[in-house]
């Protein structure tokens, strides 16, 4: 599904970030990457998803079968990838529903298919939003606009819900919420998580796992995933912190 | 509707007043601020600036009119349609000139609601060039706007001049996606306590586009606020220029006015002009600017478009956004929805 191979990156001044990454997620599968601050999780969903701000030095990242690096930043999502920051945008006076309805769109013009009518659409985002248990005030909203950190993330799992890509790699989805919109946003990615699709979590705490089993945990540090194990790791880690990684 | 012989009637000037005074201040030259950004070589000099002198100078109010634009249509012996609105009247009209040089002068009465749409003119020939007096009475509340279409009318002139008494409430929005040059001048006296003068504007410009703005606001009257927020939207040659005073007056405490000018620029030779002047003669008074250029904003645009949106869709996305955020804030009226629909 999902293949990073020797994937290097730098920013603009030329320092590197990310040092050769390898990473293979399968169907079904749900990957969690952990790592200290600045160790390059945000940088690794940013290059895939192809933001500007950082070039790609060597490697690839290909989606069945597809070099992604070699397509557009919109080609990218309409394969089937989805990418949530950290920090998500706000796009003051981008109508929240508009928008999701010209990224759908937008996939489904990619892929061939016809524009979704009005009315699906409406059922479509009413069926997701109740998922999320999300209140009708998000449609009136601008993207992100005036949201608290809580509520972006869940309005950015929404548009996962209706995008329906194949593989999503969520940067920090867990940051912002409190314990009943934890519980709702990881809720809403299991019923999303399907055995054709797969999950990229970047995460610091154990408490997201707790909700959403992962497969693999990983640890990314200075650039280089450095150890990959089971979900205990994830535990260990929580418990002992990574120096004693670099001890090992 | 009615004719009226009021005080502000009679304080305009007559075709040969204004003919006397345009002789006084010659043609606008670049070294005038109120003309520092215009091409002024494009105005076609009028045929009695050019007749033989006479030797009478102006007196009265029409020495205090200092602006070419404002005294052309007069000069050029525009017919004003003079109309009444009642106290208390609900109105809404439509203005629509029909020939080279319009004046129109409006007296609203107090608590009368009024709302103005100006349409295009699209007779005239050469240049347009049109005068709005409008004389506001107590507590009335006016919204006047237009929403110009893509026009190729060589050389466009609008003035305003505005008046407010105690209370008055005046909302001026206009849209310009004009292709030629104009420019809209603005005078507006604050005169009564607590009058408020909103003002927003939109430019959506590209190829040789050159439009200008100029505005004055005078704060005559404790507590009367005002607003300005310029948008401008610019792509090829475009130039826009926003020159925009405040002027507080003595005695006028508790007077809040802000001026904000946000652009754009879509290409690498479009380009932005702004002037902003304050005049504040009293200390407890609250006076803001404030100018931004810049270009559509990068993380907006990877967000949308790592959302599978193709760039250019994002593009207008943005930009549709840019410019509908001057007009959101405005109460849901006639000016709001048209000004709304034309974007």
């Amino acid at each position: 599904m999902l293949s990073i191979k020797n994937l290097k990156a730098s920013i603009e001044d030329g320092t590197q970030i990310l040092k050769g990454i390898n990473l293979e997620v399968k169907p079904g599968e749900v990957h969690a990457i952990m790592g200290p601050n600045g160790s390059g999780k945000s940088t690794l969903s940013k290059v895939i998803a192809g933001h500007p701000a950082y070039h790609v030095d060597g490697g690839s990242v290909e989606l069945d079968g597809k070099n992604l690096l070699e397509m557009e930043i919109n080609e990218r999502a309409n394969s089937g990838l989805f990418i949530s920051t950290q920090y998500p945008t706000e796009i003051p006076g981008v109508n929240n529903v508009e928008f999701l309805k010209m990224a759908l769109n937008s996939k489904r013009a990619f892929l061939g298919q016809p524009e979704m009518s009005d009315e699906d659409f409406k059922k479509l985002c009413e069926e997701k939003m109740d998922l999320l248990e999300m209140d009708a005030r998000y449609r009136e909203r601008g993207v992100n606009d005036g949201m608290s950190g809580g509520e972006k993330k869940r309005n950015e799992i929404l548009q996962m819900a209706i995008l329906d890509p194949k593989v999503s790699f969520l940067d920090e989805t867990d940051s912002g919420l409190d314990i009943d919109a934890l519980r709702i946003v990881a809720n809403g990615i299991n019923h999303i998580m399907s055995p054709e699709k797969a999950v990229i979590l970047v995460t610091h705490y154990q408490r997201l796992l707790d909700y959403i089993k992962p497969t693999y945990v990983h640890v990314l540090r200075h650039g280089k995933i450095i150890l990959s194990g089971g979900p205990e790791l994830a535990l260990k880690l929580e418990d002992q912190g990574y120096d004693w990684i670099e001890e090992a | 509707m009615s004719t009226t012989t009021s005080e502000f009637v009679q304080s305009l000037p007559t075709a040969e007043q204004a003919i006397v005074r345009l002789r006084e201040l010659g043609m606008p030259r670049r070294n005038n601020e109120l003309w520092s950004f215009f091409p002024v070589a494009k105005i076609p000099t009028p045929e009695f600036m050019n007749a033989a002198q006479e030797h009478s100078t102006s007196d009265g109010a029409v020495q205090k009119e200092t602006d070419f634009a404002a005294l052309l249509p007069i000069a050029n012996q525009a017919h004003p349609m003079i109309r009444e609105i009642v106290p208390g009247a609900a109105e809404m009209a439509m203005l629509k000139c029909n020939n080279d040089f319009g004046h129109t002068v409006l007296e609203i009465g107090k608590d009368a609601k009024v709302s103005l749409e100006i349409l295009d003119n699209k007779v005239a020939h050469d240049i347009a060039a049109e005068r709005f007096d409008i004389n506001v009475g107590e507590n009335a509340d006016v919204e006047i706007f237009f929403a110009n279409p893509a026009c190729d009318l060589p050389l466009r002139f609008r003035h305003f001049n505005i008046h407010q008494a105690a209370g008055a409430n005046v909302r001026f929005s206009s849209i310009c996606k004009d292709t030629a040059i104009g420019r809209v001048s603005v005078e507006c006296h604050l005169k009564g306590e607590g009058a408020n003068f909103d003002y927003r504007s939109l430019h959506i410009l590209d190829g040789e586009a050159s439009q200008h703005s100029r505005l004055t606001i005078y704060h005559e009257a404790p507590r009367t606020t005002s607003t300005q927020l310029a948008r401008n939207l610019l792509s090829g040659s475009a130039r826009v220029s926003y020159d925009g005073s405040v002027i507080v007056g003595y005695d006028c405490t508790g007077v809040n006015s802000s001026q904000l000018v946000n652009t754009i620029l879509l290409s690498e030779e479009a380009s932005v002009s702004v002037k902003p002047v304050l005049k504040i003669y009293h200390d407890d008074v609250e006076c803001t600017h404030g100018n931004t250029v810049g270009e559509l904003d990068a993380e907006q645009m990877f967000y949308l478009v790592s959302r599978g949106i193709p760039k250019k869709a994002a593009q207008e996305m943005l930009m549709r956004s840019f410019a509908q955020e001057t007009f959101l804030p405005l109460p849901d009226s006639p000016a709001k929805k048209r000004l709304m629909s034309s974007l």
